[in-house]
């Protein structure tokens, strides 16, 4: 592999893994949270994805303005789903059963975003699609800088909310120890639906970063449901930083491994790493149980 | 034997729980029918066999369980089966058996949100002051993992989270499990430092002797009722009892007793 070759592959693989930190940061906050297993999480990264591109469809306007509908929406059907759904799981079986039922509903998903747009594929045509900038000696494209932007923008908003603001103590307390949590004053039930929220508006953004730079269809979630487990595993379940840094690992080494590979074998990768976590260090690498979390 | 209240005269109880009925789910009552009392600046020890019902006794007054009958008053407010949030605000504050820091989090973080429900700024800074006084060890570890500290540590820092909105009464459930001897007496020692600044106690323990010796009333629980109650000295020096439920001599090891 060349020096400039290299160098490029390296700098996609930092625009690739920012992205995927953000697309993996609802999982593992929704396991953090909830010890849910959110299945539908890829499900609605491209239900965002399709909005986004039926926005542009429609209005012309910047796929990226859909984002002031999607989110907050997201947010609401994210804490809907939790009240009226996930609360309704017995706490014993909530981890095995809630796979099953976000499994349905990504399956649901999947059949209307069919129904209502058919199973053709989509692309969001934009003005800067087809340009690049050149970041020394490296060609990048404009919408996976775009993307990569955006995607730690939302996770640094993510990580100060979490880390210095009132609800983030109560979610972070409602992690550790949810009954001494509750002891303090904290409610609970409702930190855990707006903490689903949240996971889900994590997913309005990431569908919209992704719908930038991918052909999407309506069954692509599964094509995501694998890796993104792969990364939260990795990173250590509930751990936001160890998501975005086994998500930045991942991506730069698929993107390392892609130039020698190609796409398909790169993509083992995530597996590979899956495999090697749980052999080695189930907790995680970057999470793990007395690591600083968020 | 029937069951009676504290004896009295003293002064109006901060805590009754009267002739209060719990259970779990649809399993069989774990109270059946309890009355205790909290006066003001007591230790008030519950002792018995595993399965009394005594950790229940403090879900009912910490509001984590709903009772199915009886009432439970905070300084003579029927707050009956309002959830833990409301009965934090009336005062009673619940530590946990065994580890309930919030592991990954620091001390500072720990102590804060046990002042979660405080708005007054002034009020809380005023109150870190007053944990840290009360618990050194706080303070020296304040900015360090909670998760990280000795299990002894560890109790401290619950302590202090929880004497952060000035609870009327803190129900200690078991503070000594998993302590060796010498952090025990220190735990128990706080205790009394609690009391001695102002905080009435409920405490349950297994290890009945010290805490009896530690308590200044006690009440000795048998299947979810009071079975005997009265100053602690008295319950220590009582033959029948001390065999029954406290082991025998000092030495040897509790035997459970049912029926």
């Amino acid at each position: 592999m060349s020096g400039s070759l290299l160098f490029q592959s390296l700098v996609l693989g930092v625009l690739l893994g920012g992205l995927y930190a953000l697309l993996a940061a609802g999982l593992t906050l929704y396991f953090g949270v909830m010890r849910v297993v959110m299945i539908a999480h890829s499900a609605f990264l491209i239900l965002a994805a399709y909005l986004a591109w039926w926005f542009n469809e429609r209005t012309g306007l910047d796929p990226l303005l859909s984002l002031v509908v999607t989110v907050p929406l997201f947010f609401l059907v994210g804490v809907g789903m939790q009240r009226l759904l996930i609360t309704r799981l017995r706490p014993a079986t909530l981890t095995m059963m809630s796979v099953l039922l976000t499994f349905a509903i990504a399956l649901f998903i999947e059949g209307m975003i069919g129904f209502v747009w058919s199973g053709t594929q989509r692309r969001v045509q934009l003005p800067y699609s087809g340009s690049n900038i050149e970041f020394f000696g490296a060609n990048i494209a404009v919408v996976k800088l775009v993307a990569f932007v955006l995607a730690a923008a939302s996770l640094g908003a993510l990580y100060v909310l979490l880390k210095k603001s009132r609800f983030g103590q109560a979610l972070r307390a409602t992690i550790q120890h949810r009954e001494a949590a509750q002891l303090v004053g904290i409610r609970t039930d409702r930190v855990a639906a707006l903490g689903f929220g949240l996971g889900l508006a994590t997913a309005a953004v990431g569908g919209t970063a992704l719908a930038l730079d991918a052909t999407i269809y309506p069954s692509l979630h599964w094509h995501w449901v694998g890796p993104l487990m792969a990364i939260i595993v990795v990173g250590g379940l509930g751990s936001i930083p160890g998501t975005a840094i086994a998500a930045m690992v991942l991506g730069i080494g698929q993107s390392l491994l892609q130039v020698e590979l190609g796409t398909t074998w790169a993509q083992t990768l995530f597996y590979v790493a899956l495999f090697a976590t749980l052999m080695l260090r189930p907790q995680g690498f970057f999470g793990g149980r007395l690591a600083q979390r968020f | 034997m029937a069951s009676e209240p504290t004896p009295a005269g003293g002064p109006a109880p901060l805590l009754v729980l009267d002739d209060v009925q719990a259970g779990y789910g649809r399993a069989a009552m774990v109270l059946r029918g309890l009355t205790i009392e909290v006066p003001p600046g007591t230790v008030v020890c519950l002792v018995g066999p595993n399965g009394a019902g005594k950790s229940t006794v403090l879900k009912v007054a910490s509001g984590l369980l709903k009772p199915r009958s009886g009432r439970v008053l905070v300084d003579g407010d029927d707050v009956t089966g309002r959830g833990p949030q409301a009965m934090l605000a009336s005062g009673l504050a619940h530590v946990l058996q065994g580890h309930s820091v919030f592991r990954e989090m620091t001390v500072e973080e720990n102590v804060l949100l046990g002042a979660y429900t405080l708005r007054d700024k002034a009020r809380v800074a005023e109150r870190v002051a007053f944990v840290r006084d009360l618990f050194p060890i706080v303070g020296e570890r304040w900015k360090q993992l909670a998760g990280l500290l000795s299990g002894g540590q560890q109790k401290q820092v619950e302590f202090a989270r929880s004497l952060m909105v000035d609870p009327k009464v803190v129900l200690l459930d078991e503070p000594s499990m998993g302590l060796d001897p010498k952090t025990t007496a220190t735990v128990f020692e706080q205790v009394t430092r609690m009391r001695d600044a102002g905080t009435a106690v409920l405490l349950v323990e297994q290890n009945a002797r010290r805490a009896l010796e530690t308590a200044d009333l006690g009440c000795v629980l048998d299947l979810g009722r009071v079975h005997i109650s009265g100053p602690a000295p008295e319950l220590l020096a009582d033959p029948q009892l001390s065999e029954l439920y406290l082991g025998g001599r000092p030495a040897e090891p509790s035997l459970p007793v049912e029926g």
